[in-house]
């Protein structure tokens, strides 16, 4: 008898961390399942995360699936179902029901070079890939991460960053100068431009608001990056996360089920409605 | 006194000039029988434009639309829209010209008269044609000629107008640019019959009434989209905020209340239908479009119409004739009655 | 998943009409639905108190996917309980747990409908919900002798008067009698359990049963033009057209033609509380319908389809197109549900024809 996939698996809520506070607050949130039977995940896949009475919000899955103890979840307050997640305490329960969608095909990029490329609360669909290409070092060409927030308040993850700074090249950005920022002013699209990630054996991973990522395609494609060398993850409305409920379709795909991962190349031959 | 052509002619000529953007009216459907609403931009499309007693459609409901999409545009066309409506339908545009949702300059208001008819009812016409299709159906005086494929049969137009044209007091527009058809009062005898109907059922007959008629609804939400009175961006069964914008915080999301289940269950449907009859006291003006376009035949007209009534007899307050009357519930008379308040 | 199908050994028979109500009477193992005529000449599939005498042609205002894809169902529950100073959170399955039910009279176009809902609802991930009801629910079909009303397509979508997938059992009409095709184990069931009333065919009436169908066939007057992969290139060119703008006009947004479509499936998941402290309550599936403005809004307030026109033209590209990309059948069966009852008179055929004329 197959379990039924609308019924999520309880998980504690086992650490909180607040990244971004104020209106447009983010926080990371830890999660072990409470009977043992999780889930393995893939990286760039998804979640559907549970508050009982409040509703469902699909979340991408941000730790790396190298990770065994946790799931990690960083979610923007954004409406009823994220505002509820934002007061909970640990060892309060969620729902979670998942893996999503079809991940990122990081078998295929070993030995490549890759240029994570992540604008606000959008650096956390792709932390796992980045996690877990560098926990694996040597099977991957240079790792550089081009990130950037609206101020320097709103960069997520800020002491991994810092971290990150030691193993591999990180370039920051936030959009208006602040008196102690000393790295790049402007928007993410500009400091790709600025920094010229070389295409050659490269890989470009993007995720942040469309509007970003349309504008870091348009840079990526400048700096003579092939079409399936860019690759995205997009997000829509969604409420069943597997493919029936028919809303987040993006022409004949289901962003829960075909998606959410694209490359440029798969992604331009759909219709432009997302 | 002007007839449809030479309300045809009159749409040719603002459309040659340029004085409107386009005319929303009245056209022949597919069937070859039925009328539906079309949108008419040149004069030559003028010759599209149909009245007969298939035109049930209030055309106004169309105008929310135009005011959207205007909202919509960075430059917006700003000429006026034409509409075509019958009696019923221009005092919905009177409600709206009250409620200051349009304003008088951005509508040309082409007048048609029912005079001593109005519209079919189509379960009526289904059942005295016995499944006959009709091809073809006219107003003669006071009888409705029908052509089937077997031939003409006719019918006095009491046996097929729809109910709410039977209770009707404004056969003609209360307001106008120009005007086909004679301004011809028609004698009501019972204007809220078919409500004293129900009112003279016992509490529980009437509960039961109600309990079966909106067991069968599945919230579709049609009595609410074909109304052109329900225009409200974010309405009372909308479970989460519709007009977002960048300013709105996640509390104010998370805090929305929900009045109401999307569940078509009993309590779920009851509340939605008696909500929708409250906020629209005073402003119904009974087209009968929510009860046509229901397709599980509820007969919602009762509710709207029992209010109507209500507001006649407590308030003495007529709905859609008067543009500069205010609303029903934003206004109040110092002998309004006040026996109800302890 | 799959429904367990005739292996065409199953022997056609005969049941005289006055058999019928004798045969619905015989089937109290089963919850019997027929369609029934209300007051204004609607017909919709209720529960018999008694059979009628017949099966008449009906175009029932809801298709047969409402019961076993129902407005309403109930996913789970969810109750929090404080023992001391622990609190649990308690999470249980509904299944739906009815009877098994029959429902007479069903068109081809509505049992065509729920087979290609069989592929939304299986797949990579099963539904339990619509599976549990699917395995408890018997179609016997009455194939058409005459369109029952003049929006009927079906055959220019790949579909029939007398077409026999979804159905457990296709009812032919021969005068006084029904020529019973049966088409699965479940048909098989049905026919058993009254078994006495049924006779066997005489040597020509299978030949009567295809004059019928042929007979049928010729009556139908609408139909879209193209094949479905002519259809699918034609609306993959239109993306951008203005075409969808002024077909979209007059639309109201309401639900009509997606909630009584037969094959329309999309849905929404919400949770109803019936208590906040200590927390109780339900999640619930609901009908939805991405002609609403909401469907598809983000929380930030983003709308990919902001607008009528972009809405309505999911609406027929995921029938014409997607459906027929992902799953090689058109998500539509052709039964004029949506034409009929539009309130403002959208004809999706028209708007078909209309693709096609672009085209050309």
């Amino acid at each position: 008898m197959e379990p039924n996939v609308y019924i999520p698996k309880l998980a504690k809520i086992i650490h909180i961390k607040e990244e971004v506070g104020g209106a447009r607050a983010i926080k990371t949130f830890r999660t072990v399942f409470v009977n043992g039977d999780g889930f393995s995940h893939r990286c760039g896949q998804c979640a559907m995360l549970s508050v009982f009475g409040k509703g469902e919000s699909m979340i991408s899955i941000s730790s790396s699936p190298l990770v065994k103890d946790y799931l990690q979840f960083s979610i923007l307050k954004m409406g009823r179902v994220t505002a509820a997640l934002h007061e909970m305490e640990v060892g309060d329960l969620v729902g979670i029901r998942g893996p999503y969608g079809n991940g990122f095909p990081v078998e295929a990029w070993t030995g490549k070079n890759l240029v994570f490329i992540g604008g606000g609360i959008g650096l956390a669909p792709i932390w796992s890939v980045l996690q877990t290409a560098l926990a694996k070092k040597e099977e991957y060409g240079e790792l550089t991460l081009i990130y950037g927030a609206r101020t320097s308040k709103d960069i997520v993850f800020k002491e991994e960053l810092a971290d990150l700074k030691k193993q591999m090249t990180v370039h920051l950005s936030i959009d208006v100068a602040e008196p102690e920022w000393t790295e790049f002013v402007g928007f993410v699209p500009q400091n790709v431009l600025d920094k010229k990630p070389d295409p050659s054996n490269t890989i470009a991973i993007t995720c942040g608001p469309p509007i970003m990522i349309k504008f870091v395609i348009k840079a990526l494609q400048d700096l003579k990056f092939a079409d399936n060398q860019i690759y995205t993850t997009v997000e829509n409305k969604m409420k069943c996360g597997i493919g029936k409920c028919g809303r987040c379709n993006i022409g004949q795909h289901y962003v829960c089920k075909d998606g959410p991962v694209y490359s440029w190349a798969e992604l331009k031959k759909l219709p432009q409605e997302y | 006194m002007a007839n449809f052509e030479d309300l045809k002619e009159e749409a040719r000529k603002l459309l040659r000039e340029g004085k409107i953007k386009y005319l929303i009216g009245y056209g022949t459907g597919g069937n070859g029988w039925q009328a539906i609403p079309v949108f008419i931009k040149t004069p030559e499309d003028v010759e599209k434009l149909v009245w007969d007693p298939t035109c049930v459609h209030n055309l106004a409901r169309f105008l929310v639309d135009e005011k959207r999409r205007k909202a919509r545009q960075k430059q917006p066309d700003k000429r006026p829209v034409g509409v075509v409506v019958k009696g019923c339908d221009s005092r919905a545009i009177v409600v709206l010209l009250q409620e200051k949702f349009i304003d008088r300059q951005d509508i040309y208001v082409l007048g048609v008269s029912c005079e001593k008819a109005g519209v079919i009812d189509d379960h009526k016409l289904a059942r005295k044609l016995g499944g006959k299709k009709p091809k073809k159906i006219e107003l003669a005086a006071d009888r409705f000629l029908i052509t089937t494929a077997d031939g003409k049969v006719e019918f006095p137009v009491e046996e097929l107008l729809a109910e709410r044209c039977l209770e009707c007091q404004a056969n003609f527009p209360v307001l106008y640019d120009i005007l086909a058809g004679e301004k011809t009062r028609k004698a009501v005898d019972k204007p809220f019959g078919s409500v004293e109907k129900i009112e003279a059922l016992g509490q529980e007959e009437r509960w039961r009434f109600w309990k079966e008629q909106l067991d069968k609804c599945i919230r579709c939400y049609a009595c609410r989209s074909v109304c052109p009175m329900c225009y409200c961006d974010e309405c009372v069964v909308d479970s989460i905020n519709l007009a977002v914008t960048a300013d709105t915080t996640a509390e104010e999301k998370a805090h929305k209340v929900k009045w109401i289940q999307r569940s078509a269950e009993s309590s779920e449907n009851f509340v939605y239908h008696l909500v929708r009859a409250i906020h629209l006291a005073g402003r119904c003006i009974d087209c009968g479009e929510c009860e046509r376009a229901c397709p599980l035949d509820i007969p919602l007209r009762f509710l709207n119409k029992k209010l109507e009534k209500e507001a006649k007899e407590l308030f003495g307050y007529e709905v859609g004739f008067d543009p500069a009357q205010p609303p029903l519930i934003s206004s109040f008379k110092d002998d309004d009655p006040g026996d109800f308040i302890r | 998943m799959t429904l367990e199908i005739s292996s065409g050994k199953m022997m056609d028979k005969i049941l005289e009409k006055k058999s019928l109500p004798l045969w619905m009477e015989k089937l109290n193992a089963w919850t019997v639905y027929a369609p029934r005529k209300d007051e204004n000449e609607r017909w919709n599939y209720e529960i018999i108190d008694h059979a009628p005498a017949s099966l008449e042609l009906a175009v029932t205002t809801l298709p047969a996917k409402a019961l076993i894809f129902p407005q309403r169902e109930v996913f789970l529950e969810f109750s929090k309980t404080i023992e001391g100073n622990r609190e649990t959170l308690e999470v249980r399955e509904v299944l739906p747990n009815g009877k098994p039910f029959v429902i007479f009279g069903v068109r081809p176009c509505d049992a065509r409908a729920i087979w290609l809902l069989d592929r939304v609802f299986g797949g990579d991930f099963t539904d339990p919900y619509y599976w549990k009801r699917r395995s408890q629910a018997s179609l016997i079909g009455l194939a058409c002798h005459t369109p029952p009303w003049e929006n009927c397509f079906c055959l220019s979508v790949e579909g029939s008067p007398h077409g026999e997938e979804g159905l457990d059992i296709l009812l032919t009409d021969l005068g006084d009698s029904y020529y019973v095709k049966t088409l699965s184990t479940n048909g098989e069931k049905l026919v058993q359990a009254a078994r006495e009333l049924f006779k066997e065919p005489q040597p020509d009436d299978k030949k009567k049963v295809q004059a019928r169908h042929a007979e049928a066939r010729k009556k139908l007057v609408r139909g879209v033009k193209g094949t479905k992969k002519e259809r699918a290139a034609a609306l993959q060119g239109l993306f951008d057209s203005s075409l969808w703008d002024e077909e979209s006009m007059s639309c109201i947004q309401c639900g009509i033609c997606t909630y009584l479509c037969p094959s329309c499936h999309c849905f929404d998941i919400n949770d109803e509380v019936d208590s906040i402290s200590p927390l109780r309550g339900k999640r619930v599936r609901t009908w939805d319908n991405c002609q609403f403005p909401d469907f598809t809004m983000h929380s930030s307030g983003h709308n990919p389809r902001p607008d009528k026109a972009s809405r309505l033209r999911q609406r027929v590209l995921h029938k014409f197109r997607y459906f027929v990309e992902n799953f090689d059948q058109v998500m539509c069966t052709g039964c004029g549900r949506c034409i009929s009852l539009c309130p403002v008179g959208i004809d999706i055929i028209k708007v078909l024809d209309k693709v096609s004329n672009h085209g050309a």
